[in-house]
């Protein structure tokens, strides 16, 4: 049996460097899921997630890129989003994630809040080397 | 229908190449092939013939072709899939064809064994033929093994086609499964009721709180009763998912009354820490139920004069 | 009329009614709270429904803001409900685990004036018993 990767069917780079630049990208998220034809929950969690972390890329990391990609894996179809900024990157993810750091209450909320809505989750972060987050969404069959 | 057999099969022209370089499909063969098409203009007829000869003389493949409109569609349909072996072309478009055959043979119900079969007697078809025509025996074999490369991609295409349609009748029919198991029902002005029996895993837990706030906005309910009382297991997951559901409810203006609370949920929920204080609860649905009422501004009193008829009652406006 | 114009706030008897039909995007976020702040001192409006049916998507951002504005018209003495929430855009919110707390909810327009009117009647009631 041939074990077969996920096929990157379109590629997209969208930079995150102003709020607007986070509303084109929650807006492109969104059309490629609805293109798709993704249930409206679904929709609904991935411009959300996407919505988040696009804003934390803004706000705690001074900005970055996102690349969007749907995938095609056998009969699923998924949108797959990797957020990387250029900042100074995270100490310790899972302390932030529950809530550990009251200055940091936002990004926590935005990075855990995000993980739940989406299939796929994926977070590379290290000090002075900024963060690559990666989700993914898949269409419900 | 096109565009559909192929995302559903997921062909690309990525996957296309990579096939064709995996069943060695050459620019030579496909050559070979077109140069053989005065051959196969020639013995069609035939070796589609004696491929019927196959599938009628055998009971049991004999039983999906009675209608005699139906064989000759299909004999046309085969000596146009034969030629199409000799036509030298082995792109996206032949591709495409190919799949075709696939999903219609399975929208016919005609299961792979019979065209695996079929595919065979071809083979043994063409070589005999080629044989007799080419008389070399190195040239049979080169132009023999060009068709073959050529009929087991084909049938490759003809396998992903039927299993990507058997995989879509699946999905349907959970799809099917999953709202028949998720009855959310109106059961009067602004209230709707869900029964859940059975086990709540957390797929099933997501689809019904989906169902349930579609429900609520599609008919403007003020109340949702969820009766547990048939739920086989309730810890901490199931407590989680109906406080979840409880609050999305609330998010959208209405509420929620849970009924069915035996004195083991009692028990386990006050164990187990979970917080209800946001929650409406009661023991049995007929308290649910009147709840639901006093929420929409009516009351149950008993219906006058009724001969032995206890615990009639009227649903009438609530005197406030 | 705010100059802004981005999000119009209407006035049914003494409930400001305010309907979100575009993205809460940063100044749009500021102008649209500030607006409805003014609006209230301005009338002293007994009520405020802020209705969302316009909305295909609430992030953690968008929800504060309407949390926050709710939680200023309140201190400012307005009874303040939330109506018309997408079944897809509270499910996102739950899954979230965003807490929308203290948040009054109502399913439409109609519903939303009727429970100011409630509120207002409740609080009033309070208010005399010396609670």
């Amino acid at each position: 049996m041939i074990q077969m990767a996920a096929r990157v069917l379109s590629h997209h780079e969208m930079p995150i460097e102003s709020e607007d630049d986070v509303f084109l990208v929650r807006r492109k998220a969104r059309t490629l899921a609805e293109q798709r034809g993704f249930d409206p929950f679904s929709m609904a969690a991935l411009t959300t997630a996407t919505s988040e972390l696009g804003r934390n890329a803004f706000l705690h990391a001074g900005g970055g890129a996102v690349i969007l990609e749907e995938l095609q894996d056998g009969d699923l179809v998924g949108i797959r989003l990797q957020f990387r900024d250029h900042g100074p990157g995270i100490a310790d993810v899972e302390r932030v994630m529950q809530g550990g750091y009251s200055t940091l209450k936002s990004l926590g909320l935005g990075l855990s809040g995000s993980r739940r809505l989406v299939n796929e989750f994926h977070i590379e972060t290290a000090v002075g080397q900024g963060t690559l987050i990666t989700i993914t969404k898949w269409k419900r069959l | 229908m096109k565009q559909q057999a192929m995302v559903k099969v997921r062909l690309d022209e990525a996957e296309l190449q990579s096939r064709r370089a995996f069943f060695e499909i050459r620019d030579e063969d496909l050559r070979r092939l077109a140069s053989l098409r005065a051959f196969a203009d020639k013995y069609t007829h035939e070796v589609v013939e004696d491929l019927y000869i196959l599938i009628l003389g055998h009971a049991d493949s004999a039983k999906l072709f009675v209608d005699h409109a139906l064989v000759d569609r299909v004999k046309r349909a085969q000596r146009e899939y034969f030629l199409g072996l000799f036509s030298g072309r082995c792109d996206f478009a032949y591709a495409e064809d190919r799949l075709r055959i696939g999903f219609a043979h399975e929208r016919a119900g005609i299961p792979p064994k019979w065209y695996l079969g079929a595919y065979s007697r071809y083979m043994r078809s063409i070589f005999d033929r080629l044989l007799a025509e080419l008389k070399d025996v190195n040239e049979t074999r080169l132009a023999y093994q060009s068709a073959e490369k050529l009929v087991a991609f084909d049938m490759a295409l003809a396998m992903d086609a039927y299993i990507a349609a058997q995989l879509q009748t699946v999905a349907r029919h959970r799809a099917a499964i999953q709202e028949l198991s998720t009855p959310v029902i109106r059961i009067y002005e602004r209230v709707l009721l869900l029964p859940l029996v059975g086990t709540i895993d957390t797929q099933r837990a997501e689809q019904l709180m989906e169902a349930v706030l579609g429900k609520v906005v599609e008919e403007q309910a003020k109340v949702i009763i969820i009766d547990i009382a048939g739920v086989a297991i309730v810890d901490t997951k199931v407590a989680e998912h109906l406080l979840k559901t409880t609050e999305a409810v609330r998010l959208l203006g209405a509420q929620t009354i849970l009924s069915g609370i035996s004195p083991t949920i009692a028990k386990t929920v006050v164990h187990l820490g979970v917080d209800t204080s946001s929650m409406h609860t009661r023991s049995q649905l007929s308290e649910g139920l009147e709840l639901a009422f006093d929420l929409v501004g009516r009351e149950v009193t008993p219906s006058q004069g009724k001969r032995g008829s206890s615990g009639n009652a009227r649903v009438g406006n609530a005197q406030r | 009329m705010t100059p802004k114009g981005s999000i119009p706030v209407l006035q049914v008897r003494s409930t400001l009614v305010v309907s979100i039909q575009v993205e809460l995007r940063d100044t749009i976020a500021d102008a649209f709270q500030e607006d409805v702040l003014q609006r209230i001192a301005a009338t002293s409006a007994g009520g405020l429904v802020i209705d969302i049916s316009g909305l295909e998507m609430v992030d953690s951002y968008v929800a504060r803001v309407i949390a926050n504005t709710g939680r200023m018209a309140k201190l400012m003495g307005t009874e303040t409900v939330l109506v018309g929430m997408r079944p897809e855009v509270a499910a996102t919110l739950v899954r979230m685990g965003f807490r929308m707390e203290g948040a009054r909810t109502a399913l439409n327009l109609d519903e939303g004036l009727d429970l100011v009117e409630d509120l207002l009647r409740q609080r009033r009631g309070r208010e005399r018993r010396g609670q």
